[in-house]
């Protein structure tokens, strides 16, 4: 559905991001996960035609957006970081003009724009002009104005950003209820929103991607692997050696002293048995030891922070 | 076609459901109301005195000169403040409140968004142009009219103010800030009445030839005198075709830059 190869844009000196390769394919909810500046938006504007990269190339339902971005426009439903909404404009009269402006034919502008109302909740607000909503509502607008046209692709910029916690998850909801009927893709920093609605996700870093695949995968990357707590009675120099021998474990790292270790494992309950009894045999005197689980944000702060150890 | 359509509608609904255009039409009929009548009034003097006065220009005699022509450059005069008031938001507040960005990821192209836009600029204009009408409409019923130069003279302000559209749009189109767009607009309409002037400098007899046809002036005072003149035509029009196609190229290139 989506194909992007080599994609790079440069704003003058800066380079925005470099080289990205990814495809999507039809149906599929992709979460576009990233710190702040990291090119997720200029990666998104590109996809939707809304400006051209410096080279390489992207194409939307097999028309390529620079030669064909027509096209590719009446495919997407785009809502950008800000709601371009009218303030002076109702919410129904918006969302007409929006519907004419994507090319719905005349005579279904009606029935597009009642079924956008219904999903995104707006019907108590439709008579109401758009600069007297609160900015929850406002954004709602925004979503409804992105699916409007019933478009295949669906391309959401931070979505939630700004909203309190309630329209947060309504909003969430929401892209869940559109699933299957659009192809998603949820730009974000936020990570529970990407675990509550993706299936799919891309971590993109300094305009690179660093990791690409299924939210299954990437927590699978972890699943098997636990990571323990221990603190010790006595400074342990070389714990390292001491627990080498057992295969299971990946890393042993210290933590803020010589007491305290942090150690990642493969495998269940006896491979932490067998660990503990190493330590206690040798003698440093096991005070604590706790399971701390590795999760998304894990993985995400690894790849996009640096943090070391893992398979990043 | 039906994008342009779809852009024209909501843009002049914009302005036609909006107060500030209201307020402008209500702030130019003051004018007119207070200029007009006092202009009336000199006018039916100077044709009770005429007899005793020598030497009047035989024009001043009649009311297209008398009495229209002036109303004319005063509407004229109001334009080249007003149509940018009107234009300023088309592109520049667009920008600045993101709503471009819609625009821009719909299917229209660029020459869409411009033309929807300067035809929904025109149709305002076209508003105060009427309004400004009204007044010799009025006159009508106090006294009989030659219609024929008098529609033409219209045409020709409108004309001017189709121009003065085209400029404001581009200037428009080139920032996000309607302050900045306001000036720059104004600017450029007091500006292209003294093309003209370089006609008086400049030596070469061809060289005058260009200055004189390219001045707005030398253009406007044969339609305000009831000539249409195709050279004419085709002059207003290329000024509007030129800023639309700036226009065009601006918003284009916030595609690839």
């Amino acid at each position: 559905m989506i194909q992007v190869k080599n994609l790079t844009k440069h704003y003058g000196p800066r380079r925005a991001i470099h080289n990205l390769n990814f495809s999507i394919e039809k149906g599929d909810v992709v979460g576009f996960l990233g710190p702040n500046g990291a090119g997720k938006s200029t990666t998104m504007k590109i996809i939707t035609g809304f400006m051209a990269p410096s080279s390489g190339e992207a194409s939307v339902a097999g028309y390529d957006v620079f030669v064909n971005p027509i096209e590719v426009k009446k495919h997407i439903g785009y809502l950008p970081e800000t709601p371009p909404v009218y303030s002076d404009m109702y919410v129904r009269e918006y969302l007409q003009y929006v519907a004419a402006l994507k090319q719905v034919p005349k005579s279904k502008i009606e029935k597009y724009v009642d079924n956008a109302i219904d999903k995104t909740h707006l019907g108590d607000v439709q008579k109401r002009l758009i600069g007297h909503l609160s900015k929850g509502f406002k954004q709602r607008v925004g979503i409804a104005q992105a699916i409007v046209s019933d478009p295949e692709i669906l391309i959401l910029d931070e979505p939630t950003v700004g909203l309190d916690p309630k329209q947060v998850a309504e909003i969430r909801d929401l892209i869940k209820e559109l699933k299957g009927q659009h192809t998603i893709i949820l730009s974000t920093h936020i990570l529970p929103e990407v675990q509550a609605t993706c299936e799919k996700i891309i971590i993109i870093h300094h305009g690179e991607i660093v990791a690409q695949d299924s939210i299954h995968n990437l927590a699978m990357m972890d699943k098997g692997k636990s990571r323990l707590r221990i603190r010790l009675r006595k400074d342990a120099e070389n714990l390292h050696s001491v627990l080498s021998e057992i295969n299971q474990v990946i890393s042993v790292k210290a933590g803020t002293s010589a007491k305290d270790w942090e150690i990642d494992l493969q495998g269940g309950d006896e491979v932490v048995d067998a660990i503990s009894s190493s330590i206690v045999a040798k003698g440093y005197g096991l005070v604590e030891l706790s399971p701390s689980k590795i999760d998304l944000e894990d993985v995400f702060l690894k790849l996009t922070y640096g943090e070391q150890g893992g398979e990043a | 076609m039906s994008s342009t359509l779809t852009i024209f509608k909501k843009e002049l609904k914009g302005f036609y459901l909006n107060p500030t255009f209201w307020i402008i039409c209500f702030m130019v009929s003051l004018v007119f109301s207070w200029v007009y009548p006092i202009q009336l009034d000199l006018f039916a003097q100077l044709l009770l005195n005429y007899v005793m006065q020598q030497g009047i220009p035989q024009n001043q005699l009649n009311i297209h000169y008398g009495v229209f022509l002036r109303q004319l450059s005063y509407l004229n005069l109001m334009l080249i403040f007003v149509v940018p008031a009107l234009t300023m938001k088309l592109f520049a507040e667009e920008k600045k409140l993101r709503t471009f960005d819609l625009l821009l990821t719909s299917p229209v192209t660029s020459v869409q968004i411009v033309l929807g836009k300067y035809f929904a600029a025109l149709g305002a204009v076209a508003g105060i142009v009427m309004l400004a009408l009204a007044y010799p409409l009025a006159t009508a019923t106090l006294a009989s009219l030659n219609w024929g130069p008098l529609m033409v003279a219209f045409l020709g302000i409108f004309l001017v103010g189709g121009v003065y559209t085209a400029m404001d749009l581009f200037s428009s189109s080139l920032t996000d800030n309607s302050i900045v767009a306001y000036v720059t607009s104004v600017i450029l309409n007091v500006s292209i009445w003294f093309i003209g002037i370089g006609a008086e400098v400049v030596d070469g007899e061809k060289l005058r030839k260009v200055f004189e046809h390219v001045s707005l002036s030398s253009h406007l005072s044969s339609l305000v005198e009831g000539t249409i003149r195709s050279s004419s035509l085709v002059f207003f029009l290329s000024i509007v075709v030129l800023f639309c196609f700036l226009a065009e190229r601006v918003v284009e290139s916030s595609r690839w830059r």
